[in-house]
């Protein structure tokens, strides 16, 4: 039988890319993409299967230290050493975003070293002003002809509408589930909420609805958790996708009951709205609101209210904040996301790795010492 | 970290490249009067700032500074003892490591040298080249000084884009003019000047003089004995392209050093007596050891080209609009670099005057300057410059074409270990003598 909900989210997570394999050995082009400045929508709507590409924080990187230096991003680097090691050959295309240097920088790396069979960069302005709004909404344009070509259809107004709509539909479900974190305790744990973001970055949207639906009233029918309160965190910071570091704060006699993270809230709150202006929408929504530090937003530490915010709403005790080791934006705005936590009187803890956990011990040792210090 | 060394200049000319250093840092009294003063991000236009006759400051390259007066390293200190991590840019470190002593003490700290820079009443940033250079001076701003901010964006091409697709061109000219347009009316704003457009057209035309000599310079440097080092080229070229881009003064110099290497390669005159090695260096130098080329010069091997700070073939603009001409000329100049091979080169579509060249440049080059041999420094914290290395050593190899990889940083002398630099450097060489057949060199 085959599971659903809970058990299938972590079945899809675990199996990282065999869903996206079968629809590629059904005939379905499989794209794979890097952050979300391209958006996974008008890939879709032109009938490509987007696949988020992960990391795997499991597998020693081996093979990327013949083709690229080993100071750089450690995610990215991991990422590029499956392709190397031929865990992405069921890609059919490779779509990168300007979202960092080290992204740029690997999308001519990747794609000389494994050249798929369709490839693009969506160029990222990295301030926000009316101009470079105009910059992005042109770059989608070209982007979605790259996609019109290679998936061999017109991508019509019609197609596009249905297909905002159906990710919108899926974000709200994602909002539900994260709103059944609001309670104390929460009905979904932080590690459970990540396994099914995760498992929804390498299906289909209409997949990523069903499996949604039915965690939703798989949770909702849950009791309350009994047992002693446990500290309640948001977990913030670099990408996420893995599960390892927010089960070993779960641990510690904490929940996670928020996050600030890719794949998590960051990219998956809100709706692409704009009527019949959908690039209108997805500049909004993928560029001028989207929350990524590698994008200046002034110097006021105010850029940072809407994590006070975050945290608040969700009652949030202290703030993890994950780094990774060489991450450039996110090391640039430590000091400033910190000192708004102070204001706001939440305390914070640092917790830098690089891509490995190796440190994962000691890790677990200053999470307890932080969750028995917020008491 | 050990054996730092100031390089020895051996042309006449590059010698006198401080004077011009001593003018640019000359101009403190009047940015201490309480007129305005910007400081900048490499990649924004000094012809602009000219224009508006603003004097600036560049904290990168007084990161270099302090790095050749080895006080960068107290600087980086003092910024990763306030939560900058170790990991980033040593020239970020050091500034905000600088602007923090700056504040603590209320005036320049006594330890900067050339008496320091003022505190700016602008910052004027630019998202070419990498991504701590658009949070840096949101850093420093939200922090320890206050002021405005303004930062140009102009956007590179990815490598496998058409920029002779009228669309493409459009699409990246427009950006450039609205970034452009912006920077003005931010100027216009906070110095309560319009554009000076004679001024802007005068100091246009001074870069297009003084970008031709640097590349006749540059093309000058194939000849064989090569009459010109990285230890000339860091300070002689360095200085007018990065400092005084647009200044008559520059071009001026910039003749003088022209003349100077034409006559040795008319004379026969290298920069290393016994010129065994032709290299081509990759990557940022380190500024705290410049002495490094000297040190690799006697051992018979000179680096006749450089990477960074690469000027690039002048391109032809119209100056009859010049701020039409400042987009035409950063446009002409990324498809330039573009058409070199971009895969792995830094953004490079930029409002000032140096750019990177990509790897079908290189391949060229190992023709045109007869190289030997390629060394890439990998700075660790730039890893906008260090990233790719690897790329291009592996497709140098398919070729046959031998390069080195050393590891230190740009403006953080902790990380220099001379004796395995050396150690490296002299395997290199011997195994190049080797693969020739002569003796090994070392």
């Amino acid at each position: 039988m085959t599971p659903s909900g809970l058990a299938r989210a972590r079945a899809l997570y675990e199996g990282r890319d065999e869903r996206a394999r079968e629809l590629k050995a059904d005939g379905r082009k499989v794209v794979g993409y890097l952050c979300y400045f391209a958006p996974p929508e008008i890939m879709e709507a032109a009938g490509l299967v987007p696949y988020r590409i992960r990391g795997d924080v499991r597998e020693p990187v081996t093979e990327a230290d013949r083709y690229v230096e080993p100071y750089g991003c450690p995610f990215v680097r991991n990422t590029f050493d499956q392709a190397v090691k031929g865990r992405y050959d069921f890609l059919d295309g490779v779509v990168m975003s300007h979202a960092c240097d080290s992204v740029q920088r690997m999308y001519g790396i990747w794609t000389s070293y494994r050249p798929p069979a369709f490839r693009h960069m969506v160029n990222v302005p990295h301030t926000v002003t009316p101009a470079t709004e105009r910059f992005f909404r042109r770059e989608l344009e070209l982007f979605k002809e790259r996609v019109e070509a290679f998936a061999g259809r017109a991508i019509d107004d019609a197609a596009l509408e249905e297909t905002i709509a159906l990710y919108n539909r899926v974000r709200a479900l994602v909002w539900d589930l994260y709103a059944l974190r609001q309670s104390d305790p929460p009905l979904i744990s932080g590690t459970e909420m990540l396994e099914v973001l995760i498992a929804g970055s390498g299906i289909p949207a209409a997949e990523f609805e069903t499996l949604l639906t039915e965690v939703k009233a798989e949770v909702t029918a849950r009791a309350p958790r009994s047992g002693p309160r446990r500290a309640r965190l948001l977990f913030y910071g670099c990408i996420n996708d893995d599960v390892s570091l927010v089960r070993l704060v779960e641990e510690c006699a904490a929940d996670v009951v928020m996050d600030d993270t890719c794949i998590g809230a960051r990219g998956q709150l809100g709706a692409v709205t704009d009527g019949d202006d959908p690039f209108g929408g997805f500049v909004r929504y993928y560029f001028t609101g989207f929350q990524c530090p590698r994008t200046y937003r002034g110097t006021g530490r105010e850029r940072f209210d809407y994590l006070v915010e975050s945290a608040r709403r969700f009652r949030a005790e202290g703030v993890v904040l994950y780094i990774l080791s060489f991450c450039d934006p996110h090391k640039l705005d430590l000091v400033d996301v910190r000192r708004r936590l102070d204001d706001a009187g939440l305390p914070s803890l640092v917790l830098e790795d690089d891509y490995t956990l190796a440190n994962v011990e000691s890790m677990r040792t200053r999470i307890q010492a932080f969750v028995e210090m917020i008491g | 970290m050990s054996q730092l060394r100031a390089a020895r200049k051996s042309l006449e000319t590059v010698r006198r490249s401080k004077e011009l250093l001593r003018s640019f840092y000359a101009r403190d009294a009047r940015r201490r009067e309480g007129g305005p003063l910007a400081w900048c991000m490499a990649g924004v236009s000094s012809e602009i700032l000219h224009a508006f006759d603003v004097p600036w400051e560049f904290p990168e390259n007084f990161g270099t500074l302090c790095a050749a007066k080895q006080v960068a390293g107290q600087f980086c200190e003092q910024a990763e003892a306030e939560g900058f991590s170790q990991d980033l840019c040593s020239y970020l470190r050091n500034s905000i490591g600088y602007v923090s002593r700056l504040v603590e003490l209320g005036h320049v700290p006594p330890e900067a040298p050339r008496d320091g820079m003022a505190a700016p009443t602008m910052l004027l940033g630019s998202g070419s080249i990498c991504d701590p250079r658009i949070k840096w001076f949101q850093a420093i701003a939200s922090r320890y000084l206050p002021v405005p901010v303004f930062h140009t964006d102009p956007m590179s091409l990815p490598h496998d884009v058409d920029p002779h697709d009228p669309r493409i061109e459009a699409h990246y000219k427009e950006l450039l003019r609205d970034t452009l347009s912006e920077q003005i009316a931010f100027l216009e704003r906070h110095t309560g000047r319009p554009l000076d457009v004679e001024r802007l057209r005068d100091a246009m035309a001074n870069a297009q003089e003084a970008l031709a000599l640097l590349w006749e310079i540059q093309e000058l440097r194939r000849a064989v004995p090569c009459p010109m080092g990285a230890e000339d080229y860091f300070m002689g070229g360095v200085i007018p392209l990065l400092y005084l881009l647009g200044e008559r003064d520059a071009v001026e110099y910039l003749r003088q050093l022209r003349d100077e290497v034409r006559d040795r390669v008319a004379r026969g005159i290298g920069v290393v007596p016994d010129e065994r090695f032709r290299l081509l260096w990759m990557g940022i130098p380190p500024w705290y050891n410049l002495g490094f080329f000297n040190a690799v010069g006697a051992l018979g091997a000179v680096f006749v080209i450089e990477t960074v700070y690469f000027s690039g073939a002048p391109v032809e603009i119209d100056l009859a609009d010049p701020v039409a001409a400042l987009v035409e000329r950063s446009w002409k100049r990324a498809v330039w670099i573009h058409e070199w091979g971009a895969e792995v080169v830094p953004e490079n579509c930029s409002l000032s005057g140096f750019s990177a060249p990509g790897m079908r440049l290189l391949r060229r080059w190992v023709q045109d300057y007869r190289l030997d041999g390629v060394v890439m420094h990998r700075t660790r914290s730039c890893r906008a410059v260090s990233w790719g290395q690897v790329h291009v050593k592996n497709q140098l190899a398919e070729e046959g074409i031998p390069s080195l990889i050393i590891e230190s940083d740009m403006a953080d002398p902790r990380s220099w270990a001379d004796a395995v630099i050396m150690g490296q450097v002299r395997g290199f060489l011997g195994g190049i003598e080797s693969a020739r057949g002569t003796a090994p060199a070392c």
